[in-house]
């Protein structure tokens, strides 16, 4: 998953749809940590597109 | 310098958090609320619509620093452009600056005796024996250990607390409400009425909603689920219609699953959205964050003061917030179940036959004549009954 960083709002809605829970939202910004499987629930319920599925 | 053992942290300093911290703190037990963002209320990430039930809840009254209007009712817009109105009941309340509030209500519990950190970000929790007893802080780099008897987790929809603490929080997409609302300066609306249009063109399995702040000013958002578009892409293009400056845009998202199973274990409790106390109908959460918080202050002093926090004791926050609003949240995912299978079709008939019902006196009869001609409102009413 690429997370376009000037679309990011910080709202945190990916992170309670990551069923890997590899996504934190942190003082700078939101990250991936290792491990997403790139199921792309996160991208469905961005608001602002800031996430977008590999490949 | 603040201390490093309290009887209760509360993760979190918006409306739950600052609600359970209050209750907690007036019951006389020492209290820290610790908020990730260094100032409280804001962003906002919420229509800002509010009951008076809220309030009572509260024990406060709504004060005019952060009220902006009082609203009577609601008009209800079919994807075909018929109107319905309904005042009262659910559609009358506040429509408040939730910057404002949120602090205010922060000020309340500092003044109750909380103490409270800001701009600290809760990296972990301290678990011992299977039970919560702390957390792990970072402060401008400095990483803190705080210990306490109770933590409580008010940390929103991008909650990891509860998953730190072994409940599971995780949603499936097509529950979670993706939002995006403009507040627009220059709106021509009635400052006594809130707008809900349906459809699929404008806001897929969801709502756009208008409401009035007063002077022209409105926040107009929308929830939606399931597309592949964004929140904000809907958005725009339905903003893009109006003669209307944005001042401000928020963004979130709304769990609409109705509440998650377990809200409590040793040592702890989630409150708010991260336990997904929102009415799943209405995606409305203040009012039932605020009564389930409440309820989550006081019984953690209670479990304080009786010295036991084991997940037996705290049990009783779940018992008592179910018995406030469990029926109703329920009730509410029942309801929400039908909508999602309503196409834009079966809302214009249910708004044309609404509108020629007097709604105090539908009479069975009616409905049943209604239903009949319509196979798939049937088919739907069959499978919730």
């Amino acid at each position: 998953m690429d997370i376009i960083h000037e679309n990011c709002g910080y709202c945190g809605t990916c992170v309670c749809v990551c069923p890997e829970n590899v996504l934190e939202l942190e003082e700078n910004g939101l990250i991936i940590k290792n491990g997403c499987t790139e199921c792309g629930n996160c991208a469905i319920v961005c608001p602002l597109g800031a996430l977008i599925p590999e490949g | 310098m603040k201390k490093l053992k309290y009887d209760i942290i509360v993760v979190g300093g918006r409306i739950g958090g600052s609600t359970a911290s209050l209750f907690a703190s007036k019951s006389d037990v020492d209290v820290l609320m610790i908020e990730k963002r260094q100032e409280i209320g804001s962003p906002v990430q919420c229509a800002e619509g509010v009951t008076y039930s809220a309030f009572e809840t509260l024990e406060m009254e709504p004060s005019e620093r952060y009220v902006r209007t009082r609203v009577k009712g609601a008009h209800i817009h079919a994807p075909d452009g018929r109107k319905i109105s309904y005042e009262g009941g659910i559609a009358q309340g506040l429509i408040i600056d939730r910057k404002i509030f949120d602090k205010e209500l922060a000020i309340e519990s500092a003044k109750a005796g909380t103490d409270i950190m800001l701009k600290t970000n809760v990296k972990d929790l301290i678990i011992k024996d299977h039970k919560v007893c702390g957390v792990v802080a970072k402060h401008l780099g400095k990483t803190i250990e705080i210990h306490s008897n109770v933590v409580i987790g008010a940390d929103g929809v991008e909650s990891n607390m509860a998953r730190y603490a072994g409940i599971e929080t995780y949603r499936d997409p097509k529950n979670i409400a993706s939002c995006a609302q403009y507040e627009l300066v220059g709106m021509d609306v009635d400052p006594e009425y809130l707008e809900f249009y349906f459809g699929s063109k404008i806001a897929p399995n969801g709502y756009l909603w208008i409401f009035p702040k007063g002077d022209g000013v409105a926040n107009v958002g929308l929830g939606i689920r399931g597309t592949v578009d964004n929140a904000i892409d809907y958005l725009n293009r339905y903003v893009s219609k109006l003669d209307a400056t944005p001042v401000e845009l928020n963004i979130g998202g709304v769990p609409v699953s109705g509440p998650i199973e377990k809200t409590y274990t040793d040592g702890f409790l989630v409150v708010g959205d991260a336990a997904g106390q929102v009415d799943p109908i209405t995606g409305g959460g203040i009012h039932t964050t605020i009564s389930c918080a409440r309820t989550a202050g006081e019984v953690a002093a209670e479990s304080v003061k009786r010295e036991d926090s084991s997940a037996q004791f705290l049990k009783d926050y779940q018992s008592k917030w179910r018995e406030n609003i469990g029926k109703n949240l329920d009730k509410s995912v029942k309801y929400r179940n039908m909508a999602d299978k309503l196409n834009d079709k079966d809302m214009n008939a249910l708004a044309e036959f609404i509108e020629t019902q007097d709604l105090k006196a539908i009479s069975k009869i009616s409905v049943l004549k209604f239903v009949g001609k319509h196979p798939n409102l049937m088919k739907i009413l069959t499978e919730i009954l």
